[in-house]
């Protein structure tokens, strides 16, 4: 066993990640403000701390719409190549739409749909 | 790719046929006719264990992602066994009025992480297996949460993530530094590359500690405790047996097979985890008095158990382990079926309210005492053989020390294991448990686990059969 690698392999991977945050603390223009601190630097001042209480219901859009974000990845890369694949394409995006479809059924079905 | 490749896989085919006709079923009903949903789980379960049987075939598929080998298939039927008594002893559980919103879906919960698992064990690639790992990871953090009113349910959910998130960090580093020395993600080839090298070694190591996090073997046994004792009991009894069995499987194989080159360095590893492991088990299981508790320190101590067949390193250890895994599915299940029962029935789960048990329910009694016979290894009840064979496999290897070790450590989980058996058959209270008659679902898990146990232990065909599966390894 060649130790001696192993303590390299350590002593270099703390210096590169520990170097990095050094390195850029040296050349970064040290001008402070307050908008710099806040959590979200969108333009709108935020309020009231972060252990609020929220509609779940926003979440469970989120978690829908992220299913169908989702299926976009594997459509337009499926469209690439539907000439070349032909049939057996077609039907595995077809049983990838039902598998969907059920999770939205589902969904439908938990009410998560509704906002109340 | 035809289809006659594709039925490789018949088994995972069939597992995710019955997930959607469970999800369509829980789209199209309503309230009420939920419960009768509840046999056709069993159906399912029973139906892909038939069709993985009848189907399956060996072969490799995808371009080596995926293999499939008569191992490999008594593997998974026996984790489809596990789950259908799992299944059977949930059934008081899951019609509490508690659970009346997602009956089905616990067993679609269930059957995700069983295709998880199935993938896991069939992988022929790391990225296979940990595509796997995550899908049998995910869903059993949601089952751990599932009595979500109950605080230390929430907790064992938010546990069992946060730990399984730094086990799978772990894992995911050191297969990218096996990646980084050889240059593959399959196994065949790995095999064939991997050197004695730091970097190499150093991912060993960090796959080594990821799969121990899973199979709670000490030092990384902290979350199981609260973990097994904070989530339901079927959730307990699925993780302790089922989950743990797939690791432990695909643990040795990948030792056995992917690393088989740089077998000097984790034995070493496996004999220290082993001893620490016994011994902290034992330890601690020794003065645990909630009885889900008491199983989750028992289950650590059997997985130290385990690591003396994965010593073996030969078609006798892999035989001997998955041998062991079988009765430890009937013995550990047994145990929890019983308490389910009594639990499911009065609420009660701590040893000092199982006293004088025997007088009230002398049936229940003694299937509970075969059990933890059966644990912690006294003939003529199968878990004897399980460990002779275990034993028997290090011994092969010469480790005679650490077989030193292991027997001292059986000594001493005699005394705990006795614990509820003197509880129950000696000890007098004022207030036993009143009689009762077990519902036949239950009744029924516990009478397949009772024939399991001793069944398993008497038919030598059994072990000869996985040992000569095992040999193409």
């Amino acid at each position: 066993m060649q130790s001696e690698l192993l303590v390299l392999f350590f002593v270099l991977g703390l210096i590169l990640s520990g170097g990095a945050i050094v390195f850029s603390y040296f050349i970064m223009p040290h001008s402070f403000n307050a908008t710099k601190v806040e959590a979200y630097e969108c333009g709108i001042p935020s309020k009231n701390n972060s252990w609020s209480q929220f509609n779940v219901g926003y979440y469970l859009f989120a978690l829908i719409y992220l299913v169908f974000d989702v299926e976009i990845v594997f459509i337009f890369p499926w469209g690439e190549v539907l000439k070349e694949v032909g049939k057996p394409a077609l039907v595995e995006i077809l049983i990838f739409f039902f598998v969907l479809a059920l999770g939205l059924a589902y969904a439908w079905k938990k009410k998560a749909l509704k906002w109340e | 790719m035809g289809l006659t490749e594709i039925l490789t896989m018949s088994h995972e085919l069939a597992l995710i046929a019955a997930l959607i006709i469970l999800l369509i079923s829980e789209i199209f009903s309503d309230e009420k006719s939920k419960y009768k949903f509840i046999p056709l789980a069993f159906a399912l379960i029973l139906g892909a264990g038939v069709v993985g049987l009848i189907f399956g075939k060996t072969g490799i598929i995808f371009g080596g992602m995926y293999q499939n080998d008569a191992l490999r298939m008594a593997m998974k039927l026996i984790l489809d066994l596990a789950t259908l008594i799992v299944f059977l002893q949930s059934t008081e559980w899951i019609k509490h009025p508690h659970n009346k919103n997602r009956v089905l879906e616990f067993y679609l919960l269930v059957f995700a992480t069983l295709i998880g698992m199935n993938f896991m064990i069939s992988s022929g690639d790391f990225l296979m297996f940990y595509l796997g790992l995550e899908l049998a990871t995910i869903p059993i953090a949601a089952l751990a949460a599932f009595d979500r009113l109950k605080n230390n349910s929430a907790e064992a959910g938010i546990k069992l993530i946060l730990s399984s998130a730094l086990s799978t960090g772990l894992l995911l580093y050191g297969l990218s530094m096996i990646y980084g020395t050889t240059g593959s993600i399959y196994f065949s080839e790995i095999k064939e590359l991997i050197t004695l090298n730091s970097l190499s070694m150093l991912g060993m190591i960090f796959f080594i500690t990821g799969m121990a996090f899973k199979i709670s073997l000490a030092p990384f046994h902290f979350w199981t405790a609260d973990v097994y004792q904070g989530s339901p009991i079927a959730v307990t009894s699925y993780l302790s047996v089922v989950s743990k069995g797939a690791a432990i499987f695909i643990f040795t194989f990948v030792l056995y097979n992917v690393f088989g080159a740089t077998s000097a360095i984790w034995t070493q590893i496996l004999v220290m985890l082993s001893v620490i492991t016994m011994t902290i088990g034992n330890l601690f299981a020794l003065r645990q008095q909630n009885l889900k508790r008491f199983l989750a320190y028992s289950s650590i101590a059997q997985a130290g158990f385990i690591m003396l067949g994965i010593l073996g390193q030969s078609a006798i250890g892999m035989g001997s382990v998955i041998y062991f895994l079988l009765i430890y599915i009937f013995s550990n299940l047994g145990a929890f079926g019983v308490v389910a029962i009594i639990s499911a029935q009065t609420g009660k789960e701590t040893i000092a309210d199982y006293r004088g048990l025997y007088a009230t329910n002398p049936k229940l009694s003694l299937a509970l005492m075969l059990a933890l016979f059966s644990l912690a290894g006294i003939p003529p009840v199968a878990g004897f053989f399980g460990k002779l064979f275990l034993f028997n496999a290090a011994a092969s290897q010469g480790y005679y020390w650490l077989l030193f070790v292991a027997v001292v450590n059986a000594t001493i989980s005699l005394y705990y294991y006795l614990l509820p058996v003197k509880a129950m058959f000696i000890e007098k209270t004022d207030s036993p448990i009143a009689t009762f008659k077990a519902k036949p679902y239950m009744a029924l898990s516990v009478a397949i686990c009772m024939v399991g146990l001793v069944v398993t232990g008497f038919a030598s065909v059994i072990f000869e059969y996985l040992v000569s599966v095992s040999s193409g390894l």
